[in-house]
């Protein structure tokens, strides 16, 4: 089960999304994120895979279900990566596109702010969602610079 | 997917507008790993270097299987650069690993991470191919 620390994290502050999958011959591939959310169970995340983004990657799932998800929090650079296993693939629904939005709205303020970028074009750079992979989180990853990134937070590594 | 490995002049920019990339890595037991990363570095047409600051998933899996995936961000032009790249060796030390020091310490320094982002080594990367996926004009969104 995700910690309700990263699930606040998820629904409330991360900003830019971005996946990971492998082929069969152990090559990697990225895919842009255009949003996330997390299903009632809190095991499984709904993860929206930009248009433009989903070439190869529902073969690498079908061959080994392998797939990685990082989100960061541009500025403070709090970051986890997900790491599990591809359960399905679908449409976006509304709410997956709610929280596309709600990605894209975070992502256009904070690098609107930081960067100087207007609005608009910080939104635009978020695709719609072209397709949503559901996968079972494994392991989470704190991935934020400095000597405790890589530590495996869930499970808990042991002492 | 384009026909030849050379990269052309115009990622240069994209390399150097100081917006984070991505990086993702396969471990030999078929694990794939997501890192964002501060720094892409130009080498030559056929080579780019990432830099190691901490010892990561990263450094480990390009070691046990050399095969990364790189993604530059192009804010400007709504492009993104996906290259794919092969791990060849690593600097400690030389011009490349100077350069790339420096940036380091203005990127810790513009993002309020001194003391934290630290140069360990330039990790030299051959790029095998790339491809870019521009979005959408903003006009075509709701």
């Amino acid at each position: 089960m995700i910690p309700g620390k990263i699930l606040a994290f998820l629904e409330d502050e991360g900003t830019i999304g971005v996946s990971g999958t492998r082929d069969a011959n152990l090559i990697p591939d990225i895919h842009y994120v255009s949003g996330w959310s997390v299903e009632p169970d809190q095991r499984t995340i709904r993860c929206s895979i930009a248009e433009g983004h989903t070439t190869h990657l529902l073969s690498s799932l079908e061959d080994n279900r392998r797939f990685s998800l990082t989100v960061e929090k541009i500025g403070s650079h709090e970051t986890y990566q997900f790491k599990g296993e591809f359960v399905r693939d679908t449409q976006p629904s509304d709410a997956d596109l709610a929280a596309h939005k709600r990605v894209r709205d975070r992502f256009a303020k904070v690098v609107s702010r930081l960067f100087g970028f207007p609005e608009d074009l910080c939104r635009a750079y978020i695709p719609r969602p072209g397709l949503v992979i559901c996968f079972t989180v494994r392991e989470i990853f704190l991935q934020t610079p400095g000597p405790g990134a890589g530590r495996r937070l869930y499970p808990p590594e042991e002492k | 997917m384009t026909d030849t490995v050379k990269l052309p002049d115009d990622i240069k920019p994209v390399m150097q507008n100081g917006i984070p990339a991505t990086v993702v890595t396969c471990s030999a037991d078929g694990i794939p790993n997501t890192t964002i990363i501060s720094q892409v570095y130009y080498v030559d047409p056929v080579h780019v270097a990432l830099s190691f600051q901490f010892f990561n998933k990263t450094i480990r899996n390009v070691r046990e299987n050399p095969h990364a995936c790189v993604a530059l961000n192009d804010l400007e032009g709504a492009t993104e650069w996906i290259l794919d790249v092969q791990y060849d060796h690593s600097e400690t030390e030389g011009t490349i690993f100077d350069e790339m020091d420096m940036q380091i310490e203005a990127i810790a320094s513009a993002t309020g991470m001194s003391g934290i982002f630290k140069l360990r080594a330039a990790d030299i990367y051959r790029v095998k191919s790339f491809r870019k996926i521009s979005s959408p004009p903003a006009s075509s969104r709701e």
